[in-house]
């Protein structure tokens, strides 16, 4: 496997990751998470899960993360100032502790858990295999997420439906008028 | 230095730590949900290394799964922040203390 | 990339060339424009400078070149630089994953005092297994540019332009690939090659189990999928944001929508970028409904390579490659005219039409398109 494209890509995940955490400004924060996601695609297609990776970008970089610079340049428009961290130093210095341990605890333990695979060739998983997968034995699960979605289109049209008024309100105003 | 089941495991850990810390830290709901999506990101990452190391594509289809979800998650929640921000003065955690317009 | 010095020099080349090819048909398709708009509105168009008015393009490149480079003081200047650019990379990367000819095969040959093994080129910038995914992906990523233009530009007319092109963007994806459903299925592929393969032969499908074959016409998959066909166009010129559906800058209400700020060689790049994008869709339109590169029963790789027997067998494949890639050039420039027709003679829509039409009218067919498909193919083949 190419190693310099593994650290380039995981570089760039990385640091988009880290600049959508810690930025101020919305906006840079929701671009940096879109390239972050495309680095991540990146990094799918060089595992030879082109199918996986090709998704994530239509779907992640493509459609969710338009939504957010979307909403996001929607709110922008006052450059308020936002507040980035909250609460005194003790809590910050508890959770930066934690957050150390996190990684010096997981990170070993990540090294030694699982046998070097390093030495196998990564096979590129054929479209075929996963779909007849996904329509024989997960196909409940796949009609599952199709209502889901259906639920979830439904329920964001009715929650940003503009409110209409009343046929008292409607009576009123001709009145008025 | 050959590149393998690690260094994979290694950048979803890192990615699911920083979404994490989005979390707990940001007070911006926008960037909260925004840090939501890099965790389910690392975990993704991690759903597709197993499945081709081990040729396990079940997993692949648990990515795909998370997918879908995921961009279920988002439309409702940028749904929700945006009436949030109507009723409430912006979108920051702390204006929701207030009692709403 | 290639394992030796010849193929990589080639691939490199060839990379080149391509993004070249789509870059440099640019000037033509403006001019082509121009006049046809004039030929369409009966004027006589640009026909001072030059034969036919062709070097007008030109004079315009050197009136571009000398432009103020403009950005208003609340604009923002990283994202005000890196959009234009943001606009020309998907399409580039999109219109080279398509392929434009059929493979050159090169045999074995000696050539300075050593022998290079035989090659295989692919007549497009890069192969991807899961082409179809990649081109749509990529050029869902368009979207960015026109959202970081029009909010780095600071200025209300230009971001109002870019909401409302993204909005429209992503209204039209969805009409867009649930309209390649349909050939999908049929041809069960993800592949740009193997759908132009499939295509290479006489029209012949099952009917009821039986194998209905029509010699005399080609396995294209407009007869097949007539309405895929005419959503997918649909769809197509609205991601491309040409008018009738040029919403995101429409003169009257918005200045010039989301590059209202624009000027000199940025506005340029925003062109190539739209007009990269009307390639890639008379591209798609090519590969998937009208054949790709071969035109059965005349032009096939097959039959060319029997024309030119007499040939050393790489001469023989390179000459095919060039006159089918020829063909592809020729229906490709069919549906770039059709782009540019349709432009100078239907009115614009509405913004709210514009919707209407994505969301309830495009869709909803999309979607019958797509369940008639699969029922037919279903009780087709099990009987």
């Amino acid at each position: 496997m190419a190693e310099p494209v593994f650290v380039l890509l995981s570089f760039l995940v990385l640091y988009g990751a880290l600049i959508t955490v810690l930025h101020r400004d919305m906006v840079v924060c929701a671009l940096h998470l879109a390239g972050s996601m495309l680095a991540l695609a990146g990094l799918f297609f060089i595992l030879g899960a082109h199918f996986i990776a090709g998704v994530q970008v239509v779907v992640y970089a493509g459609a969710v993360m338009v939504l957010f610079v979307m909403v996001v340049m929607l709110f922008d428009l006052k450059r308020k100032n936002y507040i980035l961290f909250s609460g005194g130093l003790w809590p910050k210095l508890a959770s930066l502790f934690f957050l150390t341990g996190l990684i010096a605890g997981v990170f070993p333990l990540s090294l030694h858990l699982f046998h070097p695979q390093s030495a196998q060739a990564l096979k590129t998983t054929s479209t075929k295999e996963l779909s007849s997968l996904l329509f024989t034995e997960y196909v409940l699960a796949f009609e599952v997420l199709g209502i889901l979605l259906l639920l979830i289109a439904v329920g964001v049209a009715v929650l940003c439906r503009p409110k209409r008024e009343g046929p008292a309100d409607v009576m009123n105003t001709k009145k008025k008028e | 230095m050959d590149v393998g089941l690690n260094h994979f495991l290694l950048v979803s850990l890192l990615l699911f730590i920083i979404g994490l810390f989005g979390v707990m830290t940001r007070r911006n709901l926008l960037v909260i949900l925004m840090s939501v999506e890099l965790m389910l990101n690392a975990v993704n990452l991690s759903f597709v290394t197993f499945s081709q190391f081990y040729s396990l594509l079940s997993a692949q289809v648990a990515a795909f799964f998370v997918m879908t979800i995921s961009a279920a998650e988002a439309g409702v929640g940028l749904a929700l922040i945006v009436l949030i921000s109507r009723q409430w003065t912006g979108t920051d955690l702390s204006s929701l203390e207030d009692s709403p317009k | 990339m290639g394992s030796d010095f010849f193929e990589i020099t080639v691939n490199f080349i060839k990379i080149a060339v391509i993004f070249l090819l789509m870059v440099q048909m640019v000037p033509l398709l403006v001019w082509v424009e121009r006049r046809g708009s004039a030929f369409i509105q009966n004027r006589f168009g640009p026909n001072r400078i030059g034969p036919l008015g062709l070097v007008q393009n030109l004079a315009d490149l050197v009136k571009f070149l000398c432009k103020e480079d403009f950005l208003g003081h609340k604009g923002r200047k990283n994202f005000f630089y890196a959009a234009p650019v943001l606009s020309l990379i998907p399409a580039a990367l999109a219109f080279g994953a398509i392929p434009l000819s059929s493979p050159v095969t090169i045999q074995a040959f000696e050539w300075l005092g050593r022998s290079w093994g035989p090659y295989t080129f692919y007549f497009q910038s890069f192969v991807i297994s899961i082409g179809i995914v990649f081109v749509l992906g990529v050029s869902s990523l368009a979207v960015y540019s026109l959202l970081l233009a029009g909010w780095s530009s600071g200025s209300k007319f230009s971001l109002y332009g870019a909401l409302r092109a993204s909005a429209q963007a992503i209204s039209y994806e969805l009409a867009l690939s649930l309209s390649i459903v349909g050939i999908l299925l049929l041809f069960s592929t993800f592949s740009f090659s193997e759908i132009i393969a499939a295509q290479n032969n006489p029209l012949q499908f099952y009917f009821f189990g039986k194998q209905v074959s029509i010699p005399f016409l080609p396995n294209w998959g407009i007869f097949y999928q007539p309405l895929g066909a005419i959503l997918l166009f649909v769809a197509l010129f609205a991601e491309a944001n040409r008018l009738p559906f040029d919403l995101p800058e429409a003169e009257a209400e918005l200045v010039a929508g989301y590059h209202t700020e624009y000027s000199g060689v940025k506005i340029i790049m925003f062109y190539m970028g739209e007009y990269g994008h009307m390639l890639v869709a008379s591209a798609l339109m090519v590969t998937f409904y009208f054949g790709g590169y071969t035109l059965w029963p005349f032009l096939t790789p097959e039959k060319l390579n029997l024309l030119f027997s007499s040939f050393h067998p790489s001469w023989n494949s390179i000459l095919t490659s060039l006159i089918l890639h020829g063909v592809f050039m020729l229906k490709l420039l069919f549906f770039l005219w059709v782009f540019i027709w349709v432009r100078w003679t239907l009115p614009r829509f509405r913004y709210d039409q514009l919707m209407d039409l994505g969301w309830k009218t495009l869709l909803p067919w999309a979607l019958v398109n797509t369940i008639v498909t699969g029922v037919w193919i279903f009780l087709m083949r099990s009987f």
